[in-house]
């Protein structure tokens, strides 16, 4: 009688775990923050997941499988055909049912999307590639491209969307409005770039030069903090997403530079081991992580599950901005497959198209013209974004003012403006 | 002002990575492709030693260093002593060991920018208005401290004068009864202890990624190609010109033209003066 309750309880997991598993091909950069980030996001998803029964496709429970391959497309010199290599082998030799994850650098999420539309493959991409472009291509050729989405923020509403606006909270508050800006030399970070140029000139602001491009794995910053200090920036916005923009931040510290560090995407600067790795000089430095639940804060009532889930496994809180999506997006393609009750993919993209839940950083929904997440600064309206500032060991989530768990301060060497 | 303080502290750090490989060139004629293996391999050591086993910072350093000089003399009693002489195989064997210290290393968990080394003074000051830290003066400090010391030992000791008896003229020096291959051995110590040197040196003032490797690598091949392959003035010399050349190009042309710099310094040298600087391969300029 007990042996006959204890496997009428185990059935569900059970029968999941005996039926042919969906598998997820997920190419990512895993050497790289964006990329193990979004490998650890997603498996904690497909263990949560399988541990509650599976994926229930028509009335069948199926397992989630997990097969990653190393892009290596953050690495610097690394050719986009590795990251498409990558890609081909998870559709012909893994056998993957779907795609989640990256690639990860944009230049590589952009040429892959010919060869996904190719195989007909639904791909959900969590993280890395902020390039406007993607969800342009999408909206341009919506036939060729509907297999395509992307959970995850874009630069174009990073910028206009919560930079800018945090931009002009600070001014405000603090009466500042000289900006230097220091960029990464690839894609998205340039074309931020120069859109936060243009963007900020217009709202008053005195943008004292041009983007200073640096190529990845650059080692110095010298030449470029000091014209910031000597131009009287009061603000330095970074846009890098190379594990070496911590020297930047130590030179900063250093060198006492007066001005604010903001990175709007500042890989170094978002993992919780940062403090530590730089003896506290990080200190009062902003950083976005594109997505609530990077960082702590309570946007949803999933967010603190997911971060305190994502601590108990990895004994570290949400790493960097492809960790939330990854997971959310594992989430989501559970909730269009059952709601398809099949996994093929034109079924499933037109599910995806229809996805509308409140997940870990606001409500999940897709625009109906370019597959893109879209975004809010209300969790209730839309996927929100954080940004924290690091304040005495913690990162605090100062930004949008929703989810907000604290105030922007300003280092001790720096003075307000008049 | 800020181009003179800076041109000079990134020259001295371009002389810190390149002069371990140099020595060895120099002295055994051996180009060590895992010489930015052996860099940040030190940088790697050292921070285990601090952060798993808790040694004071000192020890961390001394061990660290100590290690990665084994390391680099057993490269040669097990591996390249073998293929001693074959320019191109001892060129592709070190490489392959370079590769596989750093992508083993990668594959054991060095990734990310958190594996960072504590710098020896926090602080900065104030040069003729140009602010710079106190680590970066160690680096030309210690840099010129090094070159003096290596040239005391290479000129005034009895190890010293022997390596320099087998760099130059191999043939004369076995006569004299210097034991070619122990001096090899000397010398790929000797050059991986100034690469853990230079690790140690300069990792404090980033972090201790893999990708640093190669860098160290590109930036060592090119400084000894500009000065002359094997010379240590000409390295200095190359050093202190791609250095500023470098900081130049920052300030006037924009940062990410500053990674065309060393590459652009190897493709003239090798077209208008092939042996460098102050090179000696005569055959090299006679065939051009």
């Amino acid at each position: 009688m007990v042996l006959a309750a204890m496997l009428a309880l185990l059935l569900p997991a059970g029968a999941a775990l005996a039926a042919k598993p969906i598998v997820l091909g997920c190419p990512l950069s895993t050497a790289f923050l964006y990329g193990w980030d979004a490998e650890r996001a997603i498996n904690l998803a497909v263990e949560e997941i399988n541990a509650a029964g599976g994926v229930k496709v028509g009335g069948e429970m199926r397992p989630l499988k997990v097969e990653v391959i190393d892009t290596r497309d953050l690495e610097p010199g690394v050719p986009v055909s590795e990251a498409l290599m990558g890609v081909e082998k998870l559709i012909l030799e893994k056998h993957a049912n779907f795609i989640v994850g990256g690639p990860v650098r944009s230049e590589a999420a952009l040429a892959a999307m010919a060869l996904l539309s190719k195989h007909k493959m639904v791909s959900i991409l969590t993280t890395g590639a902020l390039t406007p472009k993607y969800h342009a291509m999408v909206g341009k050729k919506p036939e060729k491209f509907k297999y395509l989405f992307r959970i995850s923020g874009e630069a174009k509403w990073m910028v206009l969307g919560e930079l800018v606006p945090c931009l002009s909270d600070i001014g405000k508050q603090f009466k500042l409005d000289k900006l230097f800006i220091m960029v990464q030399d690839v894609s998205h970070a340039r074309t931020g770039g120069k859109i936060l140029k243009k963007v900020m000139s217009k709202k008053g602001w005195k943008v004292l030069a041009d983007p200073v491009v640096y190529p990845t794995g650059t080692t110095d910053f010298s030449m470029g903090l000091l014209e910031a200090k000597k131009k009287g920036a009061q603000v330095i916005i970074i846009w890098m997403d190379m594990p070496e923009s911590a020297i930047l931040l130590k030179q900063w510290y250093d060198m006492k530079v007066p001005a604010l560090p903001f990175g709007t995407i500042i890989a170094a600067a978002e993992q919780p081991g940062f403090w530590k790795a730089t003896d506290g000089k990080g200190e009062y430095c902003l950083a976005n992580v594109v997505n609530a639940g990077n960082a702590p804060s309570n946007a949803t009532p999933w967010t603190m599950k997911f971060v305190k889930a994502y601590q108990k496994k990895y004994g570290m809180e949400p790493e960097g901005y492809g960790t939330s999506s990854s997971y959310m997006a594992v989430y989501v393609l559970k909730d269009a497959i059952e709601r398809a009750g099949t996994i093929n993919s034109d079924k499933v993209a037109a599910a995806l198209k229809k996805t509308d839940l409140m997940g870990v950083y606001g409500r999940i929904r897709f625009d109906p013209k370019t597959n893109q997440i879209i975004p809010s600064l209300d969790p209730k309206e839309g996927a929100v974004g954080t940004v924290f500032q690091w304040q005495a060991g913690k990162r605090v989530v100062v930004f949008p003012p929703k989810i907000a768990t604290g105030k922007i301060l300003l280092p001790p060497w720096m003075k307000q403006g008049k | 002002m800020d181009i003179l303080i800076y041109g000079v502290i990134n020259s001295a750090t371009l002389a810190l990575m390149a002069l371990g490989f140099t020595l060895v060139y120099g002295v055994s004629r051996l180009p060590n492709f895992a010489h930015g293996a052996l860099y940040v391999l030190a940088g790697y050591i050292c921070w285990l030693l601090l952060n798993r086993l808790g040694l004071p910072y000192i020890l961390a350093i001394a061990l660290a260093l100590a290690l990665v000089a084994v390391v680099g003399g057993a490269m040669y009693q097990l591996i390249l002593v073998r293929i001693r002489g074959m320019s191109i195989s001892e060129i592709i064997a070190s490489y392959a060991i370079g590769l596989a210290i750093l992508e083993g290393l990668r594959w054991g968990g060095l990734k990310g920018g958190t594996f960072t080394l504590p710098s020896f003074l926090d602080g900065s000051v104030d040069i003729a208005g140009v602010s710079v830290d106190f680590q970066r003066i160690l680096v030309v400090v210690l840099g010129a401290l090094l070159v003096g010391l290596l040239y005391f030992f290479v000129n005034h000791t009895r190890l010293g004068l022997a390596l320099k008896g087998m760099a130059q003229d191999e043939r004369a020096a076995l006569t004299l009864g210097i034991d070619s291959d122990r001096m090899a051995v000397a010398s790929m110590a000797l050059g991986s202890l100034s690469a853990a040197v230079a690790a140690l040196i300069l990792l404090p003032l980033g972090s201790i990624v893999v990708e640093a490797g190669y860098h160290v690598l590109i930036m060592a091949v090119a400084v000894c190609i500009v000065g002359g392959l094997g010379s240590w003035t000409g390295a200095i010399l190359a050093a202190f010109v791609i250095g500023f050349a470098q900081i130049l190009t920052t300030a006037y042309l924009g940062a990410h033209f500053q990674v065309v710099v060393a590459i652009l310094a190897i493709i003239l040298t090798l077209i208008l003066r092939p042996s460098g600087l102050f090179g000696k391969q005569k055959e090299l300029e006679e065939r051009v």
